[in-house]
């Protein structure tokens, strides 16, 4: 694939999500460098409300996972950023342009792969291909293009099959490849890893990175929230409301109050130590016991707290089999996270 | 410049797409091509100008005037359409086997004919059939029509044969007619003027003899020459040269004229006579069915070609069907784009709705061309059907009806929410052709606001132009020309106008 040398690096210091309820405006500095910009974006059908209030920003050049199960609204905000559904409420920006009103060089910045596979099955994946690049007008010598964009996808091999007569994996590479053959500078990937083995996702996430180093931003939905480790910000989506936007690590650093630690000792842990430890001024009040002789600890940070368990234990004359940090599954802070909207519906 | 050039490199995603996807269909492509030559193959093999024999019963009374060999022969005079299969007295079991099937006709002969026609009434052939389509049932009428007229013709012929024989009698009476004239003549020259008288009086019982015979039969060579267009006394020159007789006949007897003057009257006389005989043979040499059949027609075209039934319906055919392809092509073109989901890319994508539309005109221009070629070439170099006129002219018209019927299956594929109901559209467009193009009908049997539905419909001009082209050479009508382009654009603009719509943003 072309590499755009001109474009940011991506860097691991992620944009600072905007809440809801935090300014309209975005902060200066950081919207010159955003590609997509959300404010209190709105959709309603009828009377029902699809998307409500939905506030976030893009960075330039990373991945945004934007994650929430069935049914939360995922579709129609990449609709309402791509400008096939216009907001009943809101703004939005993408390329500093209202995207109902992108002008044809403007759309040519844009790549979008629909959730489902969309394009025909009884041409060859090169048609397929062909036809995608024509569509954004690619000049007729693209041969060349074409034959990388498929590379790129690992279907090269596999131009001249039919669409019908290949597999779903393969039509979501496709799928993949006609978003990318025209080099766009922002790609909208609606559930790009729905329905494919586990194989084939961790390559579709090598795909993204990779197309992320070239300086691409892309803005990509998920109903898989572990996936969201991929992302270097994720907003987290359900019943048509942003209920967060942040890094995967502090997502979970908000879910749970702070970081997690692994506590495990060679012998049984009383509950006069479990007191006293959760009375310590750097550990939160939750702790969870996996077991008689272990339990996790939410701390403020766990790269200081650490230091600070062992020596306590040390004073307590504990024998401490690890101390570590842990990283709950992403299942599992998603659940966290969305266990007050369920249980306040 | 380079905005149109890319304009037409996103409408050629569409013109390969579509060919694409329509040469990975060989079987269709075959189906259009093969599928009507074959249809017409067989038609204009299996089809023969022939109207359909009727199993006919006839139903005359034990005491009719017409025997049954008057009624089988009465049958056969019309052809093939009347196939004898016996005569009864008996009218319900007649009509019992016409319900059952097994006769097709049942003619029921007039009761009393004669005593009908004696008080001034037609007597009547009654028609009996079990058909339920209109086109039989006028048949029937028709041929009803028919047999009355040979029944009638009969009659007269009979009569004419009568006048025919009565004729020998009138040559009797001429003849003497003759010798009183000679015998008056050597009388009066003579002076034997009682003689003369005698001879006279004899003279004119012969001229109220021939008076009253030729009423009945040269009566008949008058008629002839008034249905001819002849006037004057040329309209009845029988009736002048006896009205002429009468006068100089009774000039013979007018006592104040001097010899020379009567001689003068019996040489008109004489030669009025002559006349006479002459017309009398005239009238004998002519045949009875001629006298009482005069005339006939004979139909001629001035055409460089007498097409046949499949000459005329091939273009026909032709149009119906690059109608019925462009209209199914186009409707389900768009509608399955929407239904596949595709149309979600174009809106994100540059794509115009003009260049989409202009991408598929052209696709479908293209291999609605291929096949008419494909299917033109069988007819006229397989089927050997006239092509008298100009390719490029008939290549026009073809361009035309495609051009129309894609506009008009791009306006129902995007007002349809589904294949089917894009498909059920088509075949409203198709029933519609059938009924309203002329295709099984002419259009002057439409009445005039009805054909307005006519002239929206491709196949109406397509049919007209294809025909006025290959099988009277003639140019085409740049009127229709006008016309059928003209419904396209309507269509092309109305297709834009919706299809921007559709790529356009969602409220």
């Amino acid at each position: 694939m072309k590499k755009k040398g001109n474009l940011i690096p991506v860097e691991k210091e992620i944009w600072p999500p905007v809440s809801p309820s935090e300014e309209d405006q975005p902060q200066t500095g950081q919207v010159n460098d955003s590609v997509i910009s959300a404010r209190h974006l709105t959709k309603k059908f009828g009377d029902e409300t699809v998307v409500q209030d939905v506030s976030f920003d893009v960075p330039r050049a990373s991945i945004f996972g934007f994650i929430g199960p069935s049914g939360s609204g995922k579709t129609t905000t990449v609709r309402l950023l791509t400008g096939v559904y216009k907001p009943t409420a809101g703004k939005v920006t993408v390329l500093d342009h209202n995207p109902v009103k992108l002008n044809r060089r403007e759309r040519v910045g844009l790549g979008y792969m629909p959730q489902l596979f969309v394009l025909y099955p009884n041409l060859t994946v090169w048609e397929n291909l062909n036809f995608a690049a024509s569509l954004y007008g690619m000049s007729l010598f693209r041969g060349k293009r074409l034959k990388e964009a498929l590379k790129f996808v690992e279907l090269y091999e596999h131009r001249s099959k039919l669409a019908r007569n290949i597999s779903g994996g393969m039509l979501r590479r496709l799928s993949l490849a006609s978003t990318l053959v025209h080099d766009p500078q922002l790609l909208f990937l609606d559930e790009p890893t729905a329905g494919i083995d586990p194989v084939l996702r961790r390559k579709f996430w090598d795909h993204f990175r990779e197309l992320k180093n070239q300086g691409r931003t892309i803005f990509i939905t998920t109903q898989y929230v572990s996936e969201a480790d991929n992302c270097d910000l994720v907003g987290v989506q359900n019943n048509g409301k942003l209920l967060m936007v942040d890094t995967p690590q502090g997502i979970r650093h908000h879910t749970y109050g702070g970081d997690m630690v692994e506590f495990r000792t060679a012998q049984s842990f009383d509950f006069n130590a479990e007191a006293i430890l959760r009375s310590l001024p750097f550990v939160r009040a939750k702790t969870v016991r996996t077991g008689p002789s272990s339990m996790r600890i939410i701390v403020d940070h766990a790269n200081t707290a650490i230091p600070e368990l062992m020596g306590w234990a040390q004073q307590q004359k504990i024998q401490v089999k690890s101390v570590e940090e842990y990283l709950p599954s992403f299942e599992d802070v998603f659940v966290e996270l969305v266990r007050p909207e369920v249980n306040h519906g | 410049m380079g905005n149109i050039f890319r304009g037409f490199i996103r409408a050629s995603s569409f013109l390969r797409k579509e060919i694409f996807e329509i040469l990975r269909q060989p079987r269709l492509v075959a189906t259009l091509v093969l599928g009507p030559f074959l249809i017409l193959f067989i038609f204009g093999f299996g089809y023969h100008a022939q109207t359909r024999p009727l199993r006919t019963l006839f139903v005359a009374q034990t005491n009719s005037p017409l025997n049954a060999q008057d009624i089988q022969n009465y049958g056969s005079s019309l052809g093939v359409q009347i196939t004898y299969v016996g005569i009864t007295s008996n009218q319900e079991d007649a009509l019992n086997q016409l319900q059952r099937g097994q006769v097709d006709l049942v003619i029921v002969e007039p009761v009393d004919a004669t005593s009908s026609i004696k008080n001034n009434q037609q007597a009547v052939f009654t028609f009996y059939h079990h058909e339920i389509d209109p086109a039989q049932v006028s048949y029937i009428g028709y041929l009803g029509w028919l047999y009355v007229g040979v029944v009638n013709q009969q009659v007269l012929q009979s009569f004419a044969v009568q006048g025919q024989a009565d004729a020998v009698n009138l040559q009797v009476t001429l003849k003497e007619a003759h010798a009183n004239v000679a015998a008056m003549r050597l009388a009066l020259q003579s002076g034997n003027e009682a003689l003369a008288q005698q001879k006279q009086q004899g003279l004119a019982s012969n001229v109220d003899a021939i008076s009253q015979g030729v009423g009945i039969s040269l009566g008949l060579l008058d008629s002839l020459q008034q249905t001819n267009g002849a006037s004057g006394a040329n309209a009845a020159p029988v009736q002048s040269t006896l009205t002429d007789l009468h006068q100089n006949t009774n000039q013979l007897s007018d006592s104040t004229l001097n010899t020379n003057e009567r001689l003068a009257s019996l040489d008109k006389t004489d030669k009025d006579i002559t006349d006479l005989e002459s017309m009398l043979a005239e009238f004998q040499s002519i045949t009875p069915s001629i006298i009482v059949s005069p005339f006939r027609s004979e139909t001629k075209s001035v055409a460089n070609v007498q097409p046949t039934t499949l000459d005329y319906f091939a273009f026909a055919v032709l149009a119906l069907l690059l109608q019925h392809i462009g209209v199914t092509f186009a409707a389900l073109s768009i509608v399955r784009e929407r239904n596949v989901g595709t149309m979600e890319l174009f809106r994100v994508s540059p794509l115009s709705a003009a260049e989409a539309l202009l991408g598929k005109y052209i696709s479908y221009m293209l291999f609605g061309g291929v096949i008419a070629a494909a299917l033109s070439a069988l007819l006229v170099f397989i089927l050997h059907v006239p092509m008298l006129g100009n390719w490029w002219n008939f290549s026009l018209v073809i361009v035309g009806v495609l051009f129309t019927s894609l506009g008009i299956g791009f306006t129902i594929s995007i007002v349809s929410q589904t294949d089917s109901q894009a498909v059920q559209y088509s075949m409203i467009v198709l029933l519609a052709s059938v009924f309203f193009s002329g295709f099984i009908m002419s259009l002057d049997m439409l009445l005039k606001p009805v054909r307005v539905i006519s002239w929206m419909l491709p196949t109406t001009y397509g049919t007209l132009l294809l025909r006025d082209i290959a099988l009277r050479g003639m140019a085409p009508s740049w009127v229709y020309l006008g016309g059928l382009f003209a419904i396209g654009l309507v269509f092309m603009l109305i297709s834009w106008r919706l299809m921007r719509r559709l790529i356009a943003v969602s409220q």
